[in-house]
């Protein structure tokens, strides 16, 4: 093609993705139609599925069937032979800006993490604590005022240190983490949702919890206006192979036990890579309704 | 220089096909230039000296005390002038058609020429604020404020030639209007102040003309800014319901839109102190999808060409009706407020009418959204007109003996709000 027929109008600057009009870069609104533009930029012409494959671990983020945009975020890194830092959010839909939240709480988590995660003499469960609460200090960050206290900008967190076999699991809200081997299928976390607080108190059976309108109401998050609750964390030291699975209920929904999503992995063929599963996955969420945003990360542990 | 600052309430969340966006803005100027001259005021006292003010005598007599009170608070080198108004209008001080710069020698000589005053001739208000006007012109470039005080209805000049003067001075100067005694009529009154952006009141006892006019006097020159207006954007494809003042008191300024662009509008709001006011604003935009988020309104305080504060109003839709059936706490409680003073205006004019079934629904519903809202002051006054039995119910019994004192005084204060009390929700 010749330099002539470039069409120069595309390069003037940025446009209005809803009604065209030209913007300046520091608008957060178009100023003619008034369409939010401003959080959008950083991730510009956002595709409908991100993936990222770093052989002994993957993650797809997948905007899903139903919604205009993923509000949920990760972040994955791989440093000398099996060390692996992770962190999937999930934006609280009904908050502000929860894309921004859930986005700038991943970065900021997982910068701690994989500035930790090479460092044998620094704990695990600290370090995790600490990158929740550079979450949280990422979030409060967010630009976003509102009177409607609840809908602060706000996202949930789960994120994993692996050193080798050693792995430690910390989150608030009800995004999961999953281990898998030949012989077990086992939710590592427990979410923060007032089902299962009413299973806990036993007001609740697990059946009646999943059919609960306030499955989905969780009672801890990472945003400005969060319970004083502590994150929780949970360790484990695998004896045999298997896979770390993270997961925002985007997948859960549509295999809530760990059974059912075990059933999934098994049905895949033997030894298949982390990126394979966890593409295979959130495939399964959208050939199910794909009804939320679908983010999952899978790392294979091997002792 | 001034500073303003805004604070922005509502719930953005609108249903999913929904399009009306409500907030309420608060804006408070901190008039910081209060300890400063502000020698580019201009001011008029306008006197209404027919002949109904000399019955009796000390009608006039405390108009003309309150006048020389007035004076007396006027700042060095603001620009000043007294009118006596009756079918005619005439200068008073200084004794040709122009203003004088305040000084103490200027001041004695105008609170010796009110002494001249004599009570005689009808009522044209038309044509004392177009003297006013006059003098005003004589004096580009100052924010003009006329304090305006009759007894009487206007009488020798018609309502066309009236709302003719209103629309020719409009956003000349600010007038504040305060009637005595109980026979001026308050809806005329209040369309006058209204136009003209100032307040209206009753002052029931000539004796207490003085304190109002000292107060409204040290209020004008407590004003730090020139004249603001209030800008409001909103995005295209957008209509705008309306724009009103809710607080200190109601008054729809949606009418006084002055358009600055294709999506902007001025809506003028005069000098402002050391003081808040609210706005609520309602805003129609085109319904967008589920999780969208838009920007439904900005607004502005603009003084000149300069922004001083902003708000944004926003919109996010949502499928989740427990977020978007919330109705903000400011949004419901100045709603009420603006009911309240519709329901006292008009509960009040099916009384004269003799409707007596309106009166009371009106009157019992005004009742009951002013001790909802603990506006108390409201409550006294509407104590004077009917008998509470229940107010939480709007119970109430029309009075058959009603002091016009009380009546009026009720319609000309019906517009006065109390701001969101604490912890009531």
């Amino acid at each position: 093609m010749s330099t002539e027929n470039v069409d120069v109008s595309t390069q003037a600057g940025p446009s209005c993705p809803s009604c065209g009009a030209p913007l300046q870069p520091e608008d957060r609104f178009c100023e003619r139609c008034g369409a939010r533009v401003g959080d959008e930029r950083k991730s510009d012409a956002v595709a409908t599925r991100v993936e990222l494959d770093l052989t002994i671990a993957a993650a797809v983020s997948d905007q899903g069937l139903h919604h205009r945009r993923n509000e949920d975020s990760f972040h994955l890194e791989v440093t000398g032979e099996r060390n692996v830092a992770v962190v999937v959010c999930d934006g609280i839909s009904s908050a502000s800006a929860g894309n921004v939240a859930a986005r700038n709480a991943a970065e900021a988590a997982g910068v701690v993490l994989g500035n930790a995660v090479a460092d044998p003499d620094k704990d695990a469960s600290q370090v995790i604590l600490d990158a929740i609460q550079a979450a949280v200090d990422a979030v409060i960050q967010v630009e976003w005022t509102t009177r409607v206290k609840r809908v602060d900008p706000s996202c949930t967190l789960v994120s994993a240190v692996c050193r080798g076999s050693e792995i430690t699991v910390g989150w608030v809200g009800d995004s999961r983490a999953y281990w898998f081997d030949r012989e077990d299928a086992r939710q590592l976390t427990v979410d923060d949702s007032f089902a299962e607080e009413g299973i806990a108190k036993g007001l609740l059976t697990p059946e009646q919890a999943a059919k609960s309108p306030f499955l989905h109401s969780i009672t801890n998050w990472v945003g400005p206006d969060a319970p004083e609750r502590p994150p929780r964390t949970v360790s484990l030291r695998p004896e045999r192979p298997g896979r770390l699975v993270l997961c925002t209920d985007g997948l859960w929904n549509y295999a809530p036990s760990a059974g059912e999503l075990g059933g999934l992995i098994d049905a895949l063929p033997a030894g298949a890579a982390p990126a394979a599963v966890a593409r295979a996955l959130a495939d399964t969420a959208n050939d199910r309704g794909g009804h939320d945003n679908i983010t999952v990360a899978v790392v294979d542990i091997d002792p | 220089m001034s500073s303003f600052t805004t604070e922005c309430y509502q719930n953005e969340y609108i249903q999913l096909g929904g399009s009306e966006v409500n907030a309420i803005v608060t804006v408070t100027s901190d008039g910081a230039a209060g300890q400063t001259t502000q020698p580019e005021a201009a001011e008029i006292v306008i006197i209404d000296t027919s002949g109904s003010m000399g019955a009796p005598s000390q009608k006039l007599a405390a108009a003309r005390e309150a006048t020389s009170i007035a004076i007396d608070c006027i700042r060095d080198g603001v620009a000043f002038g007294v009118i006596a108004g009756t079918e005619v209008a005439r200068t008073v001080y200084p004794p040709y058609e122009t203003l004088v710069t305040a000084s103490s020698q200027t001041r004695s000589e105008a609170k010796r020429a009110l002494r001249r005053l004599e009570p005689a001739g009808g009522t044209a208000i038309g044509s004392w604020l177009t003297l006013a006007g006059t003098l005003f012109a004589t004096v580009p470039g100052r924010s003009c404020h006329a304090i305006l005080l009759t007894d009487g209805e206007n009488q020798t000049e018609t309502d066309e030639q009236l709302d003719e003067v209103l629309t020719e001075l409009e956003g000349r100067f600010q007038c504040d209007c305060r009637g005595v005694g109980t026979d001026w009529r308050v809806s005329e009154l209040r369309r006058i102040a209204s136009t003209l952006l100032g307040s209206v009141d009753i002052i029931a006892k000539p004796g207490d003309i003085a304190g109002d006019f000292r107060a409204l006097m040290e209020t004008a020159m407590g004003k730090a800014t020139g004249n603001v207006s209030l800008r409001l954007w909103a995005p295209q494809g957008a209509n705008i319901a309306f724009v009103r003042q809710v607080a200190p008191t109601i008054e729809d300024l949606t009418d006084r839109a002055v358009p600055v662009n294709d999506l902007t509008s001025d809506y003028p709001t005069a000098t402002w102190g050391r003081e808040s006011r609210d706005y609520h604003v309602c805003i129609n935009v085109q319904p967008r999808d589920a999780g969208e988020e838009m920007l439904a309104g900005r607004i502005s305080l603009v003084e000149g060409d300069e922004t001083r504060a902003q708000a944004l109003v926003k919109a996010i839709w949502t499928a989740d009706e427990h977020l978007s059936t919330q109705i903000n706490r400011e949004v419901a409680h100045y709603t009420g407020q603006a009911e309240l003073a519709d329901c006292i205006q008009e509960g009040l004019e099916a009384r004269k009418d003799g409707d007596l079934a309106t009166a009371t629904f009106k009157l019992g519903r005004a009742v009951q959204l002013a001790a909802e809202s603990g506006n108390d002051g409201t409550m006294k006054l509407l104590q004077g007109v009917v008998e509470v039995d229940d107010p939480a119910t709007g119970t109430i019994r029309l009075r058959r003996d009603v002091a016009t004192v009380d009546e009026m005084s009720l319609d000309t204060r019906s517009t006065i709000t109390v701001r969101v009390g604490p912890g009531a929700t």
